[in-house]
């Protein structure tokens, strides 16, 4: 007897099944398991979490909505137009600020250099929304800058010294620094610092679950 | 009640589960939406901010969309199938609901209806961009809002399928699996009869079931195929 059709089973995920198809579920385990998957898999995409736009989504929003003239150019809050972005992006800003300052010292420091000048940036006051994006954007350069010197200066170490673990134990000690991070969240919903922690803890989760799935070519189902 | 009308609003309820209450500023994984409590944020009422955003406070509008832009991100990102074209598709979501905001009566709840107008945004986006080439997309860029520990590996595998499938699948696929709407409603928002929204829907079933087991989108739409012997 022919197993039922992939389109049929995909019916069967909510529909019953007809007492023909009804008669061959109770016999064939393939088809039951088959059928098992694909209810697994509808109720994982019922799952599926929101997910956060790119981080200078709300700017563009915020200079279109201006430019159509839908908000007024004096807001309550005081700014031209309204404000620098959402919370966590102003997290994330925070987060940036304090590792672009940490991260160019951890090299000068490790090459004998002067000492660090990333924590002046780390105190620096912007009097405007577009003030303190500029200073973002510089700090956010000189981060990058910093961690790709560094890393090609610990790169020929060995794999202890250099840092460098595998994919699944990076993944494992994020996680365990995300969890970390959501419950002093909870602990300070909106304390910019540990907003910030969290937001790039779980973007290098990201990152190296990415590297992890495209590395697998295990299957989940 | 008629069938009909039953599955409107149990599909209304479905995505008001999902996506009814607002979100915190910052993300919050392990914690659904649907369980903050509103008063995170709370200085202001929803009703109070939408009356502010309409009347062009850009405080109220900035604070609608910290609640509300993981949300329409994310259903405009999978019917987008590409972060690029899906930033733009949001934000023509946003303008046309921050345009539309004196039409809203309060019938439905905001984020019900904002989500609609998201919905229909991304929709055009897509008709008017054509057919996307087929092509084998990257991992999504984007960051979810809660992953939950065990299931980031797996969100990440199924948004990587919902980008492989044909669009017309896809469509049918998110709306309905993943967002909760009735193949009525999907049969309006597609202009298509409510057979050809299920046909389309058991078809993109298949479809994704045997990406996820391959890892590829073969040729052949919709594995009508028998399991075999």
């Amino acid at each position: 007897m022919r197993h039922l059709s992939n389109e049929d089973l995909a019916r069967l995920v909510e529909e019953a099944p007809s007492p023909e198809e009804r008669r061959h579920l109770a016999s064939c385990h393939r088809c039951v398991a088959e059928l098992d998957a694909l209810r697994e898999q509808t109720e994982a995409l019922g799952s599926l979490p929101d997910l956060l736009p790119p981080s200078g989504d709300w700017r563009e929003l915020e200079r279109r909505l201006a430019r159509e003239g839908l908000v007024k150019e004096d807001g309550p809050s005081g700014t031209p137009g309204f404000g620098l972005g959402p919370g966590w992006l102003r997290a994330a800003a925070a987060l940036v600020l304090f590792l672009g300052g940490a991260g160019t010292g951890a090299v000068l420091a490790r090459n004998g250099g002067p000492e660090a000048p990333g924590r002046a940036v780390a105190t620096v006051e912007a009097g405007s929304a577009e003030e303190a994006a500029r200073i973002l954007d510089d700090a956010e350069e000189r981060y990058v800058n910093a961690l790709a010197q560094y890393r090609r200066l610990t790169g020929t170490g060995s794999e202890e010294e250099s840092g460098v673990v595998d994919p699944a134990s990076r993944f494992a000690a994020l996680e365990a620094l995300v969890a970390a991070g959501q419950a002093a969240v909870r602990q300070a919903p909106t304390d910019p610092f540990i907003n910030g922690i969290l937001v790039s803890s779980m973007a290098e989760r990201q990152a190296t679950l990415r590297q992890i799935s495209t590395a697998s070519t295990d299957d989940w189902f | 009640m008629g069938e009909r009308e039953e599955a409107r609003r149990a599909g209304e309820a479905n995505r008001a589960n999902r996506g009814g209450q607002p979100s915190p500023p910052m993300p919050h994984p392990n914690e659904r939406v649907e369980e903050r409590a509103p008063a995170v944020r709370g200085r202001m009422s929803e009703a109070e901010l939408i009356r502010r955003a309409r009347e062009g406070d850009g405080s109220a509008v900035r604070e609608l969309y910290d609640r509300y832009a993981p949300r329409v991100y994310a259903v405009v990102r999978r019917i987008a199938a590409d972060d690029d074209t899906a930033q733009d598709y949001a934000q023509e979501a946003w303008i046309r609901a921050i345009r539309a905001l004196p039409s809203f009566r309060g019938d439905a709840r905001f984020s019900t209806w904002l989500h609609r107008i998201a919905v229909n945004a991304a929709l055009q986006a897509v008709r008017k961009k054509g057919t996307r080439e087929k092509r084998r997309v990257p991992m999504p860029e984007t960051l979810p809002v809660e992953p939950s520990h065990g299931d980031a590996l797996l969100a990440d595998r199924l948004e990587e399928a919902l980008a492989l499938l044909p669009d017309g699948m896809r469509k049918v696929l998110i709306l309905h699996d993943v967002e909760g709407y009735t193949h009525e409603e999907i049969g309006e928002l597609l202009g298509v009869a409510t057979g050809t929204s299920k046909s389309q829907l058991f078809k993109a079933r298949a479809k994704m079931r045997e990406i996820l087991r391959t890892g590829t989108a073969s040729d052949e739409a919709g594995g009508m195929e028998a399991c075999g012997t």
